[in-house]
């Protein structure tokens, strides 16, 4: 059986198609502003790298922050349990997964088949998401890429303390202005967002292994920073912004 | 003064949606306990402004026996706050008052009172009582009413543990406030009234425990959302009354009916919840549809559960005094966890959802204690962060994925 997950977040989205449970092919693509167009854009292109016409697919699960607006999808299931069963499939051992996305971060607890045993989210505002360090690379005006490698040639300890995105990104620039490395603040940045994702993992009665999800976890300074906080080994999948549209696809 | 009011509920489509609202209810056969709400509703703004007897203002958690033994008018400016949400005007109210008075780090439904109150929309206090248990800005605001309007504020001062002790400090200060308000409108305590008022408020109780019996089956025949709207808005405005005793008897008879003809909340109930917290969103929301549409019913809330035992209409009082303490809000955090844990057991939830209000330290502060301990005994529960009155504060796409996702994980 072909059945597809397409996981429609805030920054991008994701198409994942499987085949008797096995990955055949997967895409991802920016969101953008126009969500119609990502939808149809990450199914077309999984489609064509798997050699495979939409009539192919038995059933398509959506999740994400746009999961309601998938015309075809032939249910919806949240990003929770998603990235529970994604990470749970990835490494069976899993007991707490870290997702960070573009607009909203969560730390799940799992129980050994996958499922969710509890869950916290970030609040509503934009601080300890991927949206922004977005806004961090733009005011130090690096490469989102770069900033997992710069933090890691950091010298020196700073601490930011404001996490409201615009007064962080102020406090940015003074400290560009007053001539601390750019590798610095990077490291800094990264260890403040770490600490509010310790903060609310410790809500929850936290088990090991932890495996990390979503397209932040492509940063190996936030990664390096939260193994640091909370001194344990943190699992991160080869393409962890992928992991909510598999577990979608595992939902069919 | 009236005239007033009228031209500022039609400016704000306040008498508009509210007639909306009873003609949308009145299709269904349940109206008679809704109907008589509207009246009360009207019938208190009319005799608030008109005043023909004293107004006082009175906290959600000042018993509202209080008014009625001492023959004063009752009028809860939190009550009208929840309904200025609901018919979308508590953005306008809100707005004034952080111009002028407050912080947006205050409970939503004080800086809306404080608002409305502001343009002139409530009907002035001739005195104002509030309590000091349960809510910590219920006196801060009420301090702040009783100077806008120049009147006198009596603080009941409510003790920390409910043992003889303190019910002897809280039957003094109950007589206290009989000397106040006897000094200021002339109205002293008078056995007979007050044994009346207790008696009828004693009856009140038992109709509201034959409700509270009914909701306990499957499926769920009222639902939580109604319940913490005008149901609760009757409870804290007219026990003592002969319009409480009225309303609850007819709702019981509304849900009576409903068990019979064996008609639930929703098509298909595959999960009872609990909602913890007193209050819940009123503005324009769709959290109850979204749950619904999962074939989730809000079974029971914390709110409308009935704590305090008969009063003694001999000594009204000391009964009073005894009803407040009761409160399982009052003393520390384990009492309300009992409570709970009780409603979990008699409601036969599947899970619960702790409405976090912003602003309100009583609802923020116990919830992550709440959720532990509800986790060990095996009912999943959902911290909901939110606010009840100010919709800025409302998103609906990360509150349906939090709802999805509680219902999700209950498999
Ligand atoms: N190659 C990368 N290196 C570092 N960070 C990345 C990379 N790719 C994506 N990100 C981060 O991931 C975030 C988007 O995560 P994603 O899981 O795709 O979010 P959503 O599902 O909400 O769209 C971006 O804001 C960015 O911070
Ligand atoms: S929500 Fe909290 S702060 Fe607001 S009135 Fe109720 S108890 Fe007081």
């Amino acid at each position: 059986m072909i059945v597809s997950g397409i996981d429609i977040g805030s920054l991008s989205s994701e198409t994942v198609i499987l085949k008797d449970g096995e990955i055949m092919s997967y895409s991802i693509v920016p969101t953008g502003a126009d969500t119609q167009r990502a939808v149809s854009a990450c199914m077309q292109e999984a489609l064509e790298r798997a050699g495979l016409k939409f009539e192919d697919l038995s059933a398509t699960v959506a999740t994400g922050y746009g999961r309601i607006g998938v015309p075809f999808a032939t249910k919806t299931v949240t990003e929770i349990t998603c990235h529970a069963r994604g990470a749970h499939r990835l490494l069976p051992s899993t007991r707490t997964v870290i997702d960070m996305g573009g607009q909203d971060s969560k730390v799940i607890s799992i129980d050994p088949e996958g499922r969710v045993l509890d869950f916290v989210m970030n609040d509503k505002c934009a601080a300890g998401t991927g949206r922004f360090l977005e806004v961090m690379a733009g005011a130090l005006e690096v490469d989102l890429v770069e900033m997992g490698e710069r933090s890691a040639r950091a010298k020196n300890g700073i601490v930011i303390s404001s996490m409201c995105t615009v007064f962080a990104e102020s406090e940015v620039i003074s400290l560009i202005a007053g001539g601390c490395s750019k590798n610095d603040i990077i490291r800094g940045l990264h260890e403040a967002i770490s600490k509010r994702i310790f903060t609310m993992a410790g809500k929850l009665r936290m088990e090991r292994p932890i495996t990390m999800t979503g397209g932040v976890a492509k940063n190996r300074g936030i990664v390096d920073a939260l193994r640091r906080l909370l001194k344990s080994e943190i699992h991160v999948p080869e393409e962890p912004q992928i992991v909510g549209a598999l577990g979608a696809a595992l939902s069919a | 003064m009236v005239p007033k009011l009228i031209r500022g509920l039609l400016r704000s489509g306040f008498a508009m949606e509210l007639a909306k609202g009873g003609a949308r209810w009145s299709y269904r056969r349940e109206n008679r306990a809704f109907g008589l709400w509207l009246h009360f509703l009207f019938d208190n703004m009319k005799k608030g402004f008109r005043k023909e007897r004293p107004v006082a203002w009175i906290s959600a958690f000042t018993p509202s026996e209080i008014p009625y033994v001492f023959d004063l008018h009752p009028f809860l400016p939190e009550v009208v706050a929840c309904l200025a949400a609901h018919v979308g005007v508590s953005e306008h109210a809100i707005s004034a008052a952080e111009q002028s008075l407050y912080s947006t780090d205050l409970c939503s439904f004080y800086r809306c009172g404080a608002g409305l109150a502001l343009g002139g929309y409530l009907p002035k206090p001739d005195l104002i009582i509030s309590t000091s248990h349960l809510c910590d800005g219920a006196h801060r605001f009420f301090h702040n009413m009783s100077q806008l309007f120049g009147c006198d504020h009596y603080l009941i001062d409510v003790p920390y543990g409910n043992d003889g002790r303190g019910r002897t400090y809280l039957t003094d200060e109950l007589h206290d406030l009989g000397d106040f308000i006897g000094k200021r409108t002339g109205h002293h305590l008078d056995g007979e009234r007050a044994a009346g008022v207790l008696e009828l408020s004693n009856r009140t109780r038992q109709v509201m425990l034959e409700i509270n019996e009914l909701r306990r089956r499957a499926p769920s025949p009222f639902s939580g959302s109604e319940a913490m709207s005008y149901v609760l808005g009757m409870n804290f405005s007219t026990l003592g009354s002969q319009l409480g005793l009225a309303f609850f008897r007819a709702l019981h008879g509304v849900i009576q009916g409903r068990v019979n003809r064996v008609e639930g909340v929703i098509e298909e109930e595959k999960y009872r919840l609990l909602w913890l917290h007193h209050i819940k969103p009123y503005y324009p929301n769709t959290i109850f549809d979204i749950l619904g549409g999962l074939g989730a019913v809000v079974s029971f809330e914390e709110a409308n559960h009935i704590y305090w035992e008969p009063m003694d209409p001999k000594h009204p009082l000391e009964g009073l005094a005894s009803k407040i303490l009761s409160n399982f809000g009052c003393g520390p955090i384990e009492h309300r966890i009992e409570a709970i844990l009780e409603m979990a057991g008699k409601y036969r939830v599947n899970g619960a959802i702790h409405f976090s209000h912003w602003g309100c330290r009583q609802s923020c502060g116990g919830s992550h204690m709440i959720r532990d301990v509800m986790r060990e005994r095996g009912i999943p529960t959902l911290v909901l962060d939110g606010d009840g009155a100010d919709i800025r504060n409302y998103s609906e796409g990360q509150t349906r994925t939090r709802l999805e996702a509680f219902i999700e994980m209950l498999g």
